[in-house]
């Protein structure tokens, strides 16, 4: 342990292999998975996201929403994420494909959003969260969003813009102003609304039932080639 | 190993009162290092400072939703990560060169070279630090975590690393002949590794972004590689050199010390996919992070037995000195770190702790228990030594190690406490989520006033620092000042 070259060998090997072995072996067993057919819809999965999503992650990504909110769901073994109703069925390599960056989190300060496109389909309702989470949530912790909205005043005329965002009673900026989503909290919830990660392809299939007997088993296989006894 | 230690780093580091002579080298030593090493502290306590600005602003929004609403770049998802990377490589790397040189210098017995490099290098280092913070709070940020700096800032913080790192590699090739102590490898396995994970990592995923979840594995990688390699070991390298010093017993075992840096190499990169245990991974990969965990038993054995030794029966002493409180404050807090993060990944345990206040409590033990306290001691103890005068108080440090030990108590405690909580709520499907929040909501707001008293504390040695810089240098600048704010004076002489 006097020689430095000797240390510093050591630890660049160490290094390196923990890195062949956490990052390129990886990359090497799944990076070149592509898409599968699911059978139930015909379709290839997973599918790019449409534009307006597409832009939604980057919102989402820009303002650390994974920060609070995982994107992964683990098996009945590993936590009660399914009991919770955040996924019909774990999470797996293939469902993150198209994600670019691929934002699972670490902390679940909120819930996992992996499957909120199936439970949410309201977009009014997910707008008025990020403008203020308690007008839909009360008592929510989670932080408000208003700069991914506009302030306008209303019109002479009464009218409002087409697309402000329907107020619940008593709530709101005042009176003579409207709120207008900016097309950053559109994308957002057109991200939110597409997210969700149910086909069912071979790696999450659920463990198929122990079958009773198989072919493997000389017994049986002797059994089944016997004539019929009468 | 060599059976005949001629100049032993151990015995300068251990029992023997040191002659006059000896005595004047190091003071010499010192001297030579003092700008360099004191940059690389001051711009580590600069950084550290602006992070526990934002840390608290993002601690208070998780229990206030209104608080500072209104602006994009203050957003709990821009802060929070913007004060983790201001945490980790503002106040970690140059704190933790700033000491891994001065002890370079000093267990070589050599000067440190190549000064004027360091001092550009933390320039460099923080100029790219700050684009790629400001890069975050603009959202920027690259989603990845660990690796959140967008992919222009790399480019001018790794020349910047490179310079601050490559003279205390030359320091140490310089040395005197003789072993090289513990501390030595520590510092050498923290200086080499570092710059492998951050631009391995970047590269994959941030430069030329690998499909799917595999650059968040590479973010986690990284995370805890720095975590291991970088935050335990120099704590390690600071105790390792304090601790057999004050106490003025030497190490009682060499090659168990050995073993266990060994082990600690080996082992300590590959626990980052850990982090993702039932996540979306081959399942082999979490299972070969936990065993990379586990496997930290030995080396926490190793660490322990030695330290322990030393330490047994010196209660009096750790409490009269400042250093040694330090020191040992740091020491018991790896160790802590150790343990928790083996039976963290346990099944039985991790049930209770994933995706909660655990996680981050787990980081801050190891990132302020450990590696701030360890650093704190070793600035108490080498500034006034480089710059050849007193502490403005005594009482100062004192109040400082209290508030630092009381900060971490506090922020750890209520997390890993407040982590259990969370995790048992979300583990009970009938709990409905705004009610898994109000378990954790009263610990994250405890984190806040944590949050505050680290604050407050580095504030206070900021500002002792400065008053140590005024009184050594003060007279010397004032005139210097006055002059440039009075040019007419100096140009009447034709
Ligand atoms: C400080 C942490 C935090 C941040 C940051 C955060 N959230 Fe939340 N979020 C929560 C909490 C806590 C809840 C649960 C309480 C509730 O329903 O309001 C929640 C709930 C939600 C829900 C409802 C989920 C469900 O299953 O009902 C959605 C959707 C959501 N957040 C989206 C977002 C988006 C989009 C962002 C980023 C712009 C974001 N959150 C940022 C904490 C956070």
């Amino acid at each position: 342990m006097n020689h430095g070259p000797l240390v510093f060998l050591g630890l660049l090997v160490s290094v390196v292999c923990s890195w062949a072995a956490v990052v390129m072996v990886p990359q090497f067993q799944v990076g070149d998975q592509g898409m599968v057919r699911i059978e139930e819809t015909g379709q290839d999965y997973p599918q790019a996201p449409a534009g307006l999503a597409r832009r939604g992650a980057e919102v989402y990504r820009a303002n650390g929403c994974q920060y609070c909110h995982t994107q992964q769901v683990r098996d009945a073994g590993e936590g009660q994420d399914l009991a919770r109703g955040w996924g019909a069925r774990r999470t797996v390599v293939r469902d993150y494909l198209r994600d670019q960056p691929a934002m699972i989190g670490t902390v679940r300060y909120g819930p996992d959003l992996t499957n909120h496109g199936i439970r949410e389909h309201d977009r009014v309702k997910l707008l008025q969260r990020l403008y203020n989470p308690r007008w839909v949530m009360p008592g929510s912790p989670m932080p408000r969003y208003p700069y991914l909205f506009e302030l306008r005043r209303v019109g002479p005329d009464g009218g409002s813009s087409l697309n402000a965002l329907p107020l619940p009673e008593g709530e709101g900026p005042g009176a003579g102003l409207e709120v207008v989503p900016t097309p950053d909290a559109e994308a957002l919830v057109a991200y939110l609304l597409s997210l969700r990660a149910d086909p069912l392809f071979f790696e999450v299939f659920p463990p198929p039932a122990p079958k009773p007997a198989t072919n493997a088993e000389p017994s049986t296989l002797t059994a089944t080639n016997l004539p019929p006894s009468p | 190993m060599s059976s005949r230690p001629r100049h032993s780093a151990e015995k300068r580091v251990a029992v023997e009162p040191l002659d006059a002579a000896a005595l004047e080298r190091l003071a010499l030593l010192d001297r030579v290092a003092r700008w360099p090493v004191l940059a690389l502290v001051v711009s580590g306590l600069f950084w550290a400072v602006i992070a526990g600005g934002l840390q608290v602003i993002a601690a208070i929004k998780l229990h206030a939703p209104g608080f500072l609403a209104d602006t994009a770049w203050l957003t709990y998802g821009r802060v929070a990560p913007a004060a983790a990377n201001l945490f980790v490589l503002g106040f970690g790397i140059p704190m933790g060169l700033g000491v891994a040189a001065w002890l370079t210098s000093r267990l070589g017995s050599v000067p440190l070279a190549w000064r004027g490099m360091m001092l550009v290098g933390v320039k460099a280092w923080s100029l790219g630090l700050l684009v790629g913070v400001v890069g975050i709070l603009g959202g920027r940020g690259t989603g990845i975590e660990g690796l959140e700096l967008p992919a222009f800032a790399l480019p001018i913080m790794l020349p910047g690393y490179l310079l601050m790192a490559a003279p205390v590699l030359r320091t140490f090739a310089q040395r005197e002949p003789g072993e090289v102590y513990v501390s030595q490898w520590y510092v050498l396995a923290a200086v080499v590794t570092f710059p492998w994970f951050q631009l391995a990592g970047t590269l994959v995923a941030v430069w030329f972004p690998l499909r799917g979840v595999l650059p968040a594995m590479a973010g986690a990688w990284f995370l805890h590689g720095v975590f291991v390699l970088w935050f335990l070991a120099l704590a390690l390298a600071v105790v390792f050199y304090f601790v057999p010093k004050l106490v003025g017993r030497p190490l009682p075992s060499r090659n168990v010390a050995l073993f266990g840096f060994w082990m600690l190499i080996i082992a300590g990169p590959i626990g980052g996919p850990a982090r993702f245990i039932g996540g979306p991974f081959p399942a082999w990969l979490p299972s070969l992070g936990v065993v990379g965990n586990v496997w930290l038993l030995v080396p926490l054995v190793a660490v322990a037995v030695n330290l322990l030794l030393v330490l047994r029966g010196q209660r009096t002493l750790v409490k009269s000195s400042n250093a040694l409180g330090f020191t040992v404050f740091s020491l018991a807090a790896c160790l802590l770190w150790f343990g928790l993060n083996i039976v963290n990944s346990l099944g039985f345990f991790r049930h209770h702790t994933q995706f909660t206040l655990f996680t981050p409590g787990l980081d801050w033990l190891l990132l302020w228990g450990g590696f701030g306290t360890a650093m704190l001691g070793a600035v108490y103890y080498l500034v006034p030594r480089l710059m050849g005068a007193e502490w403005m108080r005594p009482a100062w440090v004192r109040m400082h190690l209290g508030l630092v030990a009381g900060a971490v108590v506090v922020l750890v405690g209520a997390h890993l406490l407040g982590g259990w909580l969370h995790g048992s709520a979300l583990r009970d499907p009938t709990v409905p989520f705004v009610d898994v929040a109000r378990r954790y909501i009263p610990f994250a707001a405890t984190g806040t006033l944590a949050w505050l008293l680290l604050l407050g504390a580095n504030l206070l040695l900021t500002v002792q620092i400065g008053w140590l810089l005024w009184t050594t240098h003060g007279a010397s600048c004032v005139p210097e000042v006055r002059s440039w704010l009075r040019p007419e004076t100096r140009e009447v002489n034709p």
